[in-house]
């Protein structure tokens, strides 16, 4: 079995989402807007995947609109709060966001707002006070990832709330690598909006929401029918919503547990590999980061060529993005954290996860290392050569 | 466990029937696919040319038919350093390159090894036509495929005793119909594929000349006059790298006879013309030379078949290996017309002895 390191691209899928999935499958399930009772029965399986998904982040369940996933989610949030308020023409990120932000701000752009893109520091870290100075009354979003995907890094989500709604900005947090692994309360964080993916907590791939506290100036995306409190058209995926729901029960309950146990094998595979590896880099903080989630800096090495040599030897990790062909590209996060982009070239990200063992640890700090020595004999001293 | 070896997949049925063969022979295969072609070239074109979406696909389809790990591998910074440039310097500079055989030393058998080295690799293997013979002692030599209109041999002329004996041409003893066919049998998607083309990240109108141009952004272009032999300006051109040796077409000029361009003067831009015969060289210098035998060294002198063009027939000649790198080859008969920047390539009957790149004809 390989070991499987790359959750923060998609988390195997959780016995509590397939046996949900059995047995939707086993029964008769109409469409959840029908008035007659197998309408019914769907809409009341809809609407506990509602109620548990909600309780999973503390909102209530009419504030939660199920979407395909955290991508159709940050466009609603995005492309909806512009749309609701015309006047304010600003919108205020950061450099280190998702493509499915990094997307929608750039269109935004092109149809003639402000977008700021504010760069973190060498740590990932939206700085405060870079918000403040960014933020105005002709904002109407403030939109950032509350960990980052790709370091792991935390945003003091109370700090930039309070910020935003001093100028009246609605104020967006991309939740996708930080549900189930530390403690996302929408009260709490004080945010607007809320992006959850589904694959990414151990539910099947398009699958997710947005939540909208009540109030917030929204605009629907998808046009159509009034599903989903009138925010997203269409008959919703009830099979996936049921999987979800499933999986957002069983994290209620046992997140703290289990990111706890992740967050030791976290750091068991960096103190081993930083053990075997001599000149090894975390990129992001020390502290503050999100459980199960290291980027690393591997000296002397292509990343490209260490992740193959991995794959080969069942190790799964990733690096940057994929491009269509299926090359991988540097990270745009690194890059904005400061890296040179050789140092980009020669980072992976290793994500951890509910499967993960400490076995399986143990075992890829052993592989890991073998292979980074193996590599990096070879690129170690071609990287001095000059090139032609 | 069985020795582990590195196709190169370009998506095509070359190498994808190389992969094939090496599967059924027990090794332990890798298939990687380069990303070669700038971002910048010709974003249109490129979906139809190589480097495409769809012929790393192909590559992808025949890698999980046969049940091998197949990657592609951004190469794109390499290439564009060690190939692309060099095709555009070149050009500007009044030469004609041979980006082919700049890919091969530079890139597949150089940066590519590296990566295959890197995961392990003990061979690295490509569908080029061309045989390596092996004597016991570990000895190897460079042969000419069996199929001889597909002999691409020419084009690796840089790889010496380290590279030969480090990489396999499965598909070297067979020929182009064979490799269909087998490719046919095994049933994978690109059997009947065509041919690709002679520069594959030379795509979109205009030819060498636009890409030049473009790629150099208008920066370094050398305008200038046709002169005939005795000096007399015919013409002026926009530009030398829109010109190689032997070119009839494009020279603005008419005359009784038909002219061919026979020199292009990089200094002044001078583009000289000349009537067929005028063309002739008797020999050549190159430079870069490789020599796949080490009995050839310096100072030695062979008597060879050398090709001046990848199409053009070997012919004889006295091959005389200098210093640093350098030959001077002297054709038998008054030879073919040479271009400065194309490969010369010496062979023994069946055997490439050696090549470099030509630097410029001698009289």
């Amino acid at each position: 079995m390989p070991i499987y390191f790359d959750y923060n691209a998609g988390a195997p899928l959780r016995p509590e989402a397939r046996a949900a999935l059995e047995l939707f499958l086993e029964r008769e399930a109409g469409n959840p807007a029908s008035v007659h009772r197998a309408g019914q029965r769907a809409r009341r399986m809809l609407e506990r995947a509602r109620e548990a998904m909600a309780e999973l982040i503390g909102a209530a369940p009419a504030t939660v609109v199920f979407t395909s996933g955290g991508t159709e989610a940050n466009n609603l949030a995005i492309l909806g709060s512009a749309r609701a308020r015309p006047e304010r023409r600003r919108v205020v990120s950061s450099a280190i966001e998702h493509s499915s932000i990094l997307a929608p701000l750039a269109w935004l752009e092109a149809s003639g707002y402000e977008v700021i893109r504010l760069a973190p520091d060498r740590e990932g870290r939206v700085v405060p006070e870079a918000v403040a100075a960014s933020l105005d009354d002709k904002t109407c979003l403030l939109s950032l990832g509350l960990a980052n995907s790709e370091v792991g890094t935390l945003q003091e989500a109370g700090a930039l709330a309070s910020l935003a709604r001093c100028t009246g900005a609605s104020f967006h947090l991309d939740a996708v690598q930080a549900v189930g692994r530390v403690g996302v309360d929408v009260a709490a964080l004080g945010c607007d909006l809320l992006t959850i993916s589904g694959h990414k907590l151990g539910a099947p791939a398009g699958t997710g929401a947005l939540y909208v506290r009540a109030g917030t100036p929204i605009s629907p995306t998808m046009l159509g029918g009034p599903q989903e409190g009138a925010m997203r058209a269409g008959t919703p995926n009830l099979c996936g919503a049921v999987a979800l729901g499933a999986v957002a029960e069983a994290l209620s309950r046992g997140w703290r547990e289990e990111s706890e146990r992740v967050e030791r094998l976290t750091s068991r595979l960096l103190e081993g590999l930083r053990a075997r590896i001599f000149g090894l880099r975390l990129n992001g903080p020390e502290a503050g980061r999100v459980p199960g989630t290291l980027n690393l800096t591997f000296p002397l090495v292509a990343g490209e060529s260490l992740l193959i040599a991995l794959d080969l030897a069942g190790v799964e990790v990733s690096m940057g993005s994929a491009c269509a062909a299926g090359a991988v590209e540097p990270s745009h996060v690194l890059l904005a954290m400061g890296l040179s982009p050789a140092a980009a070239q020669s980072s992976l990200r290793l994500s951890l996860g509910w499967q993960t063992t400490a076995e399986e640890v143990d075992r890829a700090v052993a592989t890991i290392a073998r292979l980074w020595r193996q590599v990096s004999r070879v690129e170690g001293t071609a990287a001095q050569e000059a090139e032609p | 466990m069985s020795a582990r070896v590195v196709v190169a997949m370009s998506g095509g049925v070359d190498s994808s029937v190389a992969a094939a063969l090496l599967c059924e022979q027990g090794y332990d295969v890798i298939g990687l696919a380069m990303r070669l072609a700038p971002e910048s070239a010709e974003p249109a074109a490129r979906r139809g040319g190589c480097c495409s979406y769809e012929d790393f696909e192909d590559a992808r389809r025949v890698a999980e038919k046969l049940d091998f790990p197949f990657y592609v591998v951004d190469m794109r910074r390499r290439f564009e350093r060690a190939v692309v440039d060099d095709f555009v310097s070149e050009y500007l500079a009044g030469r004609t390159p041979n980006p082919c055989a700049r890919c091969n030393q530079r890139v597949k058998f150089d940066a590519l090894w590296r990566r295959a080295e890197a995961l392990g690799a003990r061979y690295i293997a490509t569908g080029h036509y061309a045989r390596i013979e092996r004597d016991p002692g570990g000895f190897a030599r460079l042969l000419r495929a069996r199929d001889a209109a597909k002999d691409q041999s020419y084009f690796l002329f840089s790889l010496g005793q380290a590279e030969l004996s480090r990489t396999l041409f499965p598909v070297g003893t067979m020929t182009k119909d064979e490799v269909r066919r087998r490719a046919r049998q095994l049933g994978l998607v690109n059997a009947d594929k065509p041919e690709s083309q002679e520069v594959c990240f030379v795509a979109g109108r205009g030819g060498y000349p636009a890409f030049v141009e473009r790629w150099a952004n208008g920066r370094g272009l050398r305008p200038g006059p046709v002169l005939d032999s005795q000096g007399r300006t015919l013409a002026r051109h926009s530009g030398i790298h829109r010109f190689t040796i032997g070119q009839r077409h494009g020279l603005g000029v008419s005359a009784g006879a038909p002219l061919y361009v026979r020199e292009i003067r990089s200094e002044s831009a001078e583009v000289v013309v000349a009537e067929r015969a005028a063309l002739k060289s008797r020999g050549l210098l190159a430079r870069e030379v490789s020599l796949v035998r080490p009995e050839l060294g310096t100072g030695g002198q062979i008597d060879a078949e050398v090709k001046v063009r990848y199409r053009h027939p070997a012919l004889p000649a006295r091959v005389i290996v200098e210093q640093q790198g350098h030959a001077v080859v002297w054709f038998e008969r008054p030879g073919p017309a040479v271009s400065p920047g194309q490969v010369c390539v010496f062979y023994r009957g069946e055997e490439l002895v050696g090549g470099g790149f030509i630097e410029r004809p001698l009289n």
